[in-house]
């Protein structure tokens, strides 16, 4: 009884609240939707935090990151990665035509653009063959964190090196402030910017759709979504399920690769073959989350289908049948699932029912209205 | 009690003070005022009876076809309906692990978790270090369900991957497949057709079309195997084996051409598969 009370007292009386550092970030704590996984990707060593996050936004979205002096080669993440497309840069971008991105060179990038959100819920791989993911030999590659740096240094990008971002960045003097908010010193890092960067998309949450409301039990669907609905999760009907999510996984995607089924010849280096070197994984990719996707068009990793119509129908009746293609393909030799036009139209009004326009709209994400 | 309260309040501030100047060390100071109030709550602890002796177990789990280990993505393998076939993965639930002692007692599994997921595609699935501490004795044999029983198959039992990728659509009958075993076979066409022999709960349809109800598929197996003995302070290696031969030839053929490649939506295929699920696996004590 005795000793803990001394100790109690000698704690309170003891000063040392000046060595509890002045700049100490805010926790931000993930609320985790309805039926969304609870495990999150934040890595241990860049834990998210409101300092981290608003800075992370700054550099987002500010060009001065890719390094070049001249204005017109300025580049940042939201050059391609636009919120108004769910972070793709749209179908009908003045610059990207018919939403091919490249980069400050104009060299194209080798795909077309993958969306921004629910990331933090992502334990699997990132781009469309998951080239970065947690088995990559390289620990610099294997975490959302390796994309800042990617996006800088790549040719069909930034076209930049580490060293000119950092210089760029450090020369802003309202930037030293916001870096030792974030992390403690003014110090500019291309770790620190990755680091902040992967915080702020780490916030992308997209869990309110039409389809989220009516998990919740807030709405009802319509007849045609409904029907969708059934078809999407049913074998026997579109079986959309088993590659896409549904309720039981609301990201609707697994973050895994399969063949479905769009081509005979396979000469992409870069699909999930190229990565792991397995040849069942020839003309493989990530299947995309199919939430947003009204947002964006173009669709596959080669932009090949401009509308979901064109998509719907391909999964119909416009399977290629190859030795690569994923068993879970199953009516490949009807050539697809052989939907009805009714049927195609009712698919269609399930899929709308997974825009969210609150995340495209949602003023924490969006260009801030001053840079430092 | 009021001792107790006391160090409720000091151990965090002691450990606030003293050592973690670091916000982020808050859970542990949860921690630590849960497990200070405990201990501080039994101040005077009865000793009782000595703790019963235990072991541990870890299961192994193999997917063999003929007694070997299966080779996947190789169409190579030929069943007794004469379908050529090659498998790409295996993913299943294993749950209620019960062991039988030879003196009448028995030990469901129950701690940390007490539904274990198998995924050919992820070898750490494919041994299970139990977290349990298990009663030792001679255990006579050991009985599981194939799957997850009614009670606790419900839909967002699981919201992780790589469980939550199991779902079974609530239309169908909800909560999780108990098994996806994908593969490819030459159908009687000569074409090499993808099969999904995917079980989970199955459907009763009118003439309509309409589900009027479903019928659960899990069953219990009581594996053939080897008695052992579960020793204090040890580990008792098992292995469970599934032959995948069997769930196609015995006790009924189960033809990939007559059933076709999906079969979530058909009863009738689903439970003659269950019929040959039930000596589908076995069980063997890895004594290296
Ligand atoms: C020139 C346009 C462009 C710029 C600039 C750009 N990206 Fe991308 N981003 C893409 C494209 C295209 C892809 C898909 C690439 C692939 O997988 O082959 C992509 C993919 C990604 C992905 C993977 C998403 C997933 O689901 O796997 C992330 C994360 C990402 N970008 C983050 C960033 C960040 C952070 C920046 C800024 C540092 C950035 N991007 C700058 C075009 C761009
Ligand atoms: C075997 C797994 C699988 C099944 C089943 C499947 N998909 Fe896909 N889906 C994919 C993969 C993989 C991609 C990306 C392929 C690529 O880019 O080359 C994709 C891409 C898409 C895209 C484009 C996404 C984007 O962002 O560009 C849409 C839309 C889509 N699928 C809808 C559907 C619908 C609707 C169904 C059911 C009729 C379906 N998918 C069934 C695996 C599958």
């Amino acid at each position: 009884m005795l000793l803990p009370g001394i100790i109690f007292f000698s704690c309170t009386k003891n000063p040392d609240v000046e060595l509890i550092p002045a700049h100490k970030p805010t926790p931000y704590e993930i609320t985790i939707p309805f039926g969304f996984p609870t495990k999150l990707n934040i890595p241990e060593d860049n834990p998210m935090t409101i300092e981290g996050i608003e800075l992370g936004r700054y550099l987002f979205y500010d060009g001065r990151i890719s390094g070049h002096a001249d204005p017109a080669k300025h580049m940042s993440c939201a050059t391609c990665h636009l919120q108004e497309n769910a972070f793709e840069c749209g179908i009908d971008h003045p610059v990207y035509i018919n939403g091919k991105t490249h980069g400050v060179t104009g060299i194209p990038t080798p795909h077309f653009m993958l969306p921004l959100f629910n990331q933090v819920f992502n334990h699997s791989g990132y781009l469309w063959n998951g080239f970065v993911e947690v088995s990559n030999s390289d620990p610099m590659l294997r975490n959302l964190e390796a994309l800042t740096y990617m996006g800088i240094i790549a040719p069909h990008e930034m076209n930049s090196d580490t060293l000119s971002a950092v210089n760029a960045i450090r020369a802003v003097p309202g930037y030293s402030e916001l870096f030792k908010k974030a992390f403690g010193t003014e110090e500019v890092t291309i770790d620190r910017m990755s680091k902040a960067i992967s915080q702020f998309i780490r916030t992308f949450i997209s869990a309110n759709s039409r389809f989220d409301k009516y998990m919740r039990g807030e709405v009802q669907l319509s007849p045609a979504e409904l029907s969708g609905y059934v078809l999407f999760v049913t074998e026997e009907g579109a079986d959309c399920f088993h590659c896409h999510g549904g309720a039981g996984n609301p990201l609707f995607t697994t973050h895994l690769y399969y063949n479905n089924g769009k081509d005979s010849i396979f000469n992409d280096p870069r699909d999930r073959f190229g990565v792991t070197g397995d040849p069942m994984k020839r003309g493989a990719y990530k299947a995309p989350s199919l939430r947003n996707i009204e947002f964006t068009a173009p669709y596959m990793h080669d932009g090949r289908f401009r509308t979901l119509d064109e998509v719907i129908d391909f999964y119909s009746s416009g399977l290629i049948n190859s030795p690569y293609i994923d068993p879970l393909m199953h009516h490949i030799n009807n050539d697809g699932v052989q939907l009805t036009p009714t049927e195609k139209a009712n698919l269609k009004a399930f899929l709308l029912a997974l825009s969210d326009h609150d995340f495209i709209s949602n003023p924490a994400f969006s260009r801030p209205e001053n840079l430092p | 009690m009021k001792n107790s309260i006391l160090i409720i309040i000091i151990v965090p501030l002691v450990i606030l003070f003293g050592w973690a100047n670091d916000g982020m060390k808050l859970k542990y100071l949860l921690f630590i005022i849960i497990t200070a109030s405990f201990f501080s709550c039994n101040d005077d602890p009865d000793p009782g009876p000595p703790a019963p002796p235990t072991g541990k177990i870890v299961f192994e789990f193999q997917h063999l076809f003929h007694n070997n280990s299966v080779q996947f993505d190789t169409i190579r393998y030929l069943n007794a309906a004469g379908n050529l076939m090659m498998f790409t993965e295996i993913q299943w639930f294993i749950s209620d692990v019960t062991l039988h002692y030879s003196n009448g007692d028995n030990y469901t599994i129950k701690e940390w978790k007490d539904i274990h997921y198998i995924d050919t595609d992820i070898p750490s699935t494919l041994a299970w270090n139990v977290f349990d501490n298990i009663p030792a004795g001679i255990v006579d044999s050991v009985t599981f369900t194939f799957g997850i029983n009614e009670q606790k198959n419900q839909s967002f039992l699981f919201v992780n991957p790589p469980e939550s990728l199991m779902f079974w659509p609530d239309i169908l009958g909800g909560g999780y497949h108990y098994l996806k075993l994908n593969g490819k076979w030459i159908d009687n066409l000569q074409r090499v057709s993808p099969f999904n022999f995917h079980l989970g709960i199955g459907q009763i349809y009118d003439n309509q079309g309409n589900i009027t109800g479903f019928i659960q598929n899990y069953f219990s197996i009581n594996p053939a195997g080897p008695s052992f003995n579960i020793e204090q302070g040890k580990t008792t290696e098992l292995i469970i084996i599934m032959d995948v031969d069997s769930w196609f030839d015995t006790p009924e053929t189960w033809d990939l051409d007559y059933w076709g490649g999906d079969i979530m939506q058909n009863q009738a295929a689903m439970a003659a598969a269950c019929i040959n699920g039930k000596d589908s696996f076995r069980l063997s004590l890895n004594i290296d």
